[in-house]
Order: structure tokens, then sequence, then C-alpha cells
């Protein structure tokens, strides 16, 4: 199985070519491009919580609306937390 | 969508570990019902419901008004997803906590079409599980934070 940032990159690559099944205007990838570098020159990724420093807790709803809380998933063992933007 | 899937796979792994796995999106819990549903996964799917702990981890940035125009073209509308009328955005992260509450791994990226591998957590769990069971105790924050790489200064 390919790795993550394989598949990424092979998405990344049909998505950008303009070619269908996405048909993505060039217009439309530039401003994503600038978007991601500006992004990138805010310095905001440096700013971001890092190794060492203490994870806030959280107790947030689940798909099926069951709360969850970050300090009883502790209890269990180490937590892995993905932060994902969206499915859209 | 790719980086849930990628979760999954290696979800058996991490659970044989002892640890759990969480992903938090800003998006309402309508569309993280389907989505679980859809992807079949085992581990939850949290809504991060305006952004509140993200804001915490320090990873919210507000989407350009020039891509917000381009994403509303789409039919992307955060709005209606996120009820997010701001048009903010978690940047991808991805952190390994450990049983004291600290940080022990942080792959953070601007640029979101770079993810760190999820064979990376396995390996990073591992190194936390073994100092674990050599120790018998539990880990302790901050003194070997060298040991698990921090992605964010690329």
């Amino acid at each position: 199985m390919a790795g993550l940032q394989e598949r990424l990159d092979e998405f990344k690559k049909a998505f950008e070519s303009g070619a269908p099944p996405y048909n993505a205007p060039h217009e439309a990838i530039e401003r994503m491009h600038r978007a991601t570098a500006e992004l990138k020159a805010s310095g905001l990724e440096n700013g971001a919580l890092k190794v060492g420093d203490r994870a806030p807790s959280f107790t947030l709803f689940n798909q099926d609306h069951v709360p969850v809380a970050s300090t009883d998933l502790l209890r269990e063992g180490p937590l892995v937390v993905s932060f994902f933007r969206g499915h859209w | 969508m790719m980086e849930l899937e990628a979760l999954q796979e290696i979800h058996s792994q991490v659970s044989g570990l002892g640890a759990q796995i969480v992903v938090l999106t800003p998006e309402l819990e309508r569309y993280t019902r389907a989505l679980h549903n859809k992807l079949n996964l085992t581990y939850d799917i949290l809504t991060d419901l305006h952004l509140t702990t993200a804001e915490e981890f320090r990873l919210v940035f507000v989407l350009p008004d020039y891509l917000r125009d381009l994403y509303k073209s789409f039919g992307k509308t955060l709005d209606r997803f996120h009820d997010e009328r701001e048009y903010r955005l978690p940047m991808p992260a991805r952190y390994v906590i450990d049983m004291e509450g600290i940080i022990r791994a942080a792959g953070v990226n601007a640029d979101y079409t770079i993810r760190p591998e999820p064979s990376e957590i396995v390996r990073q769990l591992r190194a936390l599980t073994i100092r674990l069971g050599h120790t018998g105790d539990s880990i302790r924050g901050g003194k070997q934070s060298g040991e698990c790489h921090a992605n964010t200064s690329r």
C-alpha cells in the first residue's frame, strides 16, 4: 500500500493538471497556491503547540452525539489527536 | 479523507499499543456521522464546534477572501458545514500525547497538501510504550522530548 503522502501527491498532480474529473481552472489553482504560500510565510505553524507542551483537555461530541473527554481517554493510554479540516 | 483512511489502516496497531486515535474537525455532527459510516471508521470523529480546541492548540487561521470566494463558487460553504461564518480553519496537525497530557510528537504544516505518515505515529507510540514498560512509571513530560520528531520547522 502506498504511503499517505504518495497518495496525496498523486491526487494533487491529477487535480492540478486541470483535466477531468476535477477540471480545476488554472486560476483556482493559483489562488490555492497563493493562500498556502501566505499562510506558510505568516509563521503560524511555528506558533502551534509543540513537543513538550501540555495538551489542552477537551470534551467534544463524537459522531453518535456521545461526549468524549480527553482526560478519560488519557487514563487508558497515550492519545493520537489529528485535526481534520473537513470532508468538503 | 485520504488521511482518515490512512489513520484507519493503522488503528489496530495503535490499539495494540494501548493507545487511541481521535480526529477533531470543525464539521457539524450530521457530517461526521455520514463520514464515519461511509469510511467504516473504528475511531471517533469529534466535532470541535467553532474550533474551540483547535484555537487552544493554536492552529486556527482565516481563509483569505480570494479563497473564500473560490470555495463558495464550488459550493464548499463553511457556514453550512461548520456553522463558520468567518471561514476559519485548523491547520492540519497531528499530535501524540502521553498519559500525563504532555505532547510527545507533533506534526503541523501550513501546507495542507503535506501530512506526516501515519506509520510515524506507530513508531512514536512504540517509543513511548517501551519507555513505559521499562520504567514501570508513566511518562514524565518535557525531559525526553528530543526522542520524538517535531515536524513543525520544515
